[in-house]
């Protein structure tokens, strides 16, 4: 037996090595381009052995992956019951998977889950997909350690896997909104998981916070803060869990926002209009970004930070415009309408999603760098404002009265229907995404 | 004797009676030279009341100060002057329909061009303070153009007298 052993360790080691690494993992779902496909995914049972279905840990990570895939526009998750002979199966790789049960049911891709050892606390499960109608193994990935509080974790990492084999973007399932909750004049600034977990507030003093933004490192929440007297740069430190106000001649702090290399771009008014400075590491004024004869707010970065999209009143009422820092030229953005304002610039420097007043209300708007072309992504009811676009240039949150008070929403570039966010009660505005 | 005594008690009251009269008319007097304490207070109580009674009204995404409002700013900006004790907070704000934003930027501007109109007219500028209160702090709740009107304004509270 213990020359086995060797032999069995290192069978484990390929079979992680095979796991890991994703086979023929081309992108199968183009969810930037026009033409935005669906696809079909079903879930067989978990197994512990051939037929065996895990019933405790395996049941808890099935449910947690099919809840996180339903934030996914792009997929389709067909129900267990429109599989003819259940989706119980004899294996979870290899020629004895009776793939043909889950084409019948329309489904495009199948998961499979085995917990070689069992399916209690600290085990370890494989999740493996395949493409149902060739059989051809897409990816699979290997998770140990699973304990009941660490299945949500486990969840996100797979779909995070999931999503990049299936489109080449990941990041969303482990990515956080820090947000505004509150009401009337006392709001603290909160975070949550994109999915609705982990909801936990980081400030708590008197007063309003508006406009936080994540910093690129994860490290800073920063926000513009307003009591009866002043307005503040609000600065939470989650290394410390720390929270500190920082003041500036002219009182009027409004709009920050983080640059790619961690540092602040800010509107202040320093008896000119409110202009956009940018901040040194200390938030300290550094530098003047852009200034006109006219209201500059709400700066927005690409991912190179060479890019800032922001609204100026220069030309009379609120539009979008666009400053390239490599050549200095300021262009305007938005062409139609009189009050566009919030622009969030997509990380991938494509897009820029704004507010615009409509005659239903206001409604985002999504403008193609490229094409000029505009979509509209947001429908109401209510009032749809504070566009934030996520770190991979697809998702969109933002605000909406659509429930009857302020909550957060998901959608996507493309539009579609919106996703609320659970982020409990009171309102919840200013979405901004981060780590 | 005892009429003699009586006409000499009469002599007494009547110049301690004089003398009082005399005092009261000299503290009258004082009065009108020095201001008691208590006037005082109520005058600057007066004008500090009369600063915060006027609000400037605006026009929708407009911060330029209308001519109905020029006497109304003129007359805060002359008392400030004759009390420099008095210090305003101008409060800039807008009605609920912009974004938060810029709506944040435009009650900057609208409390700043109170500012600077007073400014012009000789109020020092430590005297004066501003804030912009965004669409936050609306003074009437609900919807439609006579509430947004009254919404779109600048407050002047007096924070010190």
């Amino acid at each position: 037996m213990r020359k086995f052993l060797p032999l069995f360790h290192s069978l484990v080691v390929l079979m992680m090595l095979v796991l890991a690494v994703p086979c023929g993992a081309a992108t199968m779902v183009d969810i930037y381009g026009a033409g935005q496909n669906k696809i079909n995914l079903a879930m067989a049972s978990p197994l512990t052995g051939p037929s065996q279905r895990a019933t405790a840990l395996g049941a808890e990570l099935n449910d947690a992956i099919t809840t996180n895939l339903n934030y996914l526009p792009f997929m389709r998750l067909t129900s267990p019951s429109a599989v003819l002979g259940g989706t119980l199966l004899s294996a979870w790789q290899g020629a004895e998977v009776d793939f043909r049960r889950f084409q019948i049911a329309g489904a495009d891709l199948l998961v499979t889950a085995h917990w070689p050892n069992g399916d209690r606390d600290n085990s370890t499960v494989e999740l493996r997909v395949f493409e149902t109608y060739s059989g051809k193994f897409v990816f699979g990935n290997a998770y140990s350690g699973v304990t009941h509080s660490e299945v949500p974790n486990v969840a996100d990492r797979f779909c995070d896997d999931l999503m990049e084999a299936l489109t080449g973007a990941r990041g969303f399932f482990s990515s956080s909104l820090a947000f505004v909750k509150g009401n009337g004049r006392k709001r603290d600034v909160w975070v949550v998981r994109a999915t609705g977990r982990d909801l936990r507030q980081v400030t708590n003093i008197p007063g309003a916070a508006m406009s936080p933004s994540w910093s690129p490192d994860g490290r800073y929440v920063v926000f513009s803060h307003m009591d009866d007297s002043t307005h503040a740069l609000g600065v939470w430190d989650r290394m410390n869990n720390t929270v500190k106000r920082v003041r500036f001649p002219g009182n009027t702090v409004i709009g920050p926002c983080f640059l790619p290399d961690n540092r602040v771009a800010v509107s202040l008014s320093t008896g000119h209009y409110p202009d956009i400075f940018l901040l040194n590491r200390q938030f300290q004024r550094e530098r003047t970004l852009e200034q006109s004869p006219g209201i500059d707010v709400s700066p927005s970065f690409d991912a190179t930070g060479t890019k800032m999209a922001f609204t100026s009143s220069r030309l009379g009422s609120p539009q979008v415009f666009l400053k390239d820092f490599t050549t200095g030229t300021v262009s305007r953005v938005s062409m139609e309408g009189s009050y566009n304002s919030e622009p969030c610039i997509s990380p991938d420097g494509t897009l820029i999603a704004y507010t615009k007043a409509t005659p239903s209300g206001f409604r985002i708007f999504v403008h193609d760098m490229v094409t000029g072309y505009e979509q509209q992504i947001s429908f109401g009811p209510g009032r749809d404002e504070q566009p934030a676009f996520a770190p991979d240039s697809y998702f969109v949150a933002f605000t909406s009265t659509r429930g009857g008070s302020s909550q957060i929403y998901l959608t996507t570039r493309h539009g579609g229907e919106a996703r609320k966010v659970p982020t409990g009660a009171g309102n919840a505005s200013f979405p901004s995404w981060g780590k | 004797m005892k009429s003699l005594k009586s006409f000499g008690l009469v002599m007494v009251l009547a110049l301690a009676l004089g003398m009082g009269a005399g005092c009261a008319k000299k503290n009258a007097e004082v009065e009108n030279v020095e201001p008691a304490p208590v006037a005082t207070t109520s005058a600057v109580e007066a004008a500090a009341q009369q600063i915060t009674d006027g609000v400037v009204y605006f026009d929708f995404d407009k911060y330029d100060i209308k001519a109905e409002y020029r006497d109304m700013l003129q007359q805060k900006a002359e008392l400030m002057k004759q009390f420099p004790s008095i210090r305003v907070r101008i409060e800039g704000n807008c009605d609920e329909r912009g974004t938060q934003e810029y709506n944040l930027a435009l009650g900057e501007r609208r409390a700043r061009a109170a500012y600077e109109y007073m400014i012009r007219l000789g109020v020092p500028a430590d005297q004066l303070d501003i804030i912009s209160y965004g669409k936050e702090r609306p003074a009437v709740e609900g919807t439609g153009e006579a509430v947004w009107a009254q919404n779109r304004r600048d407050e002047f509270n007096v924070i010190a007298r």
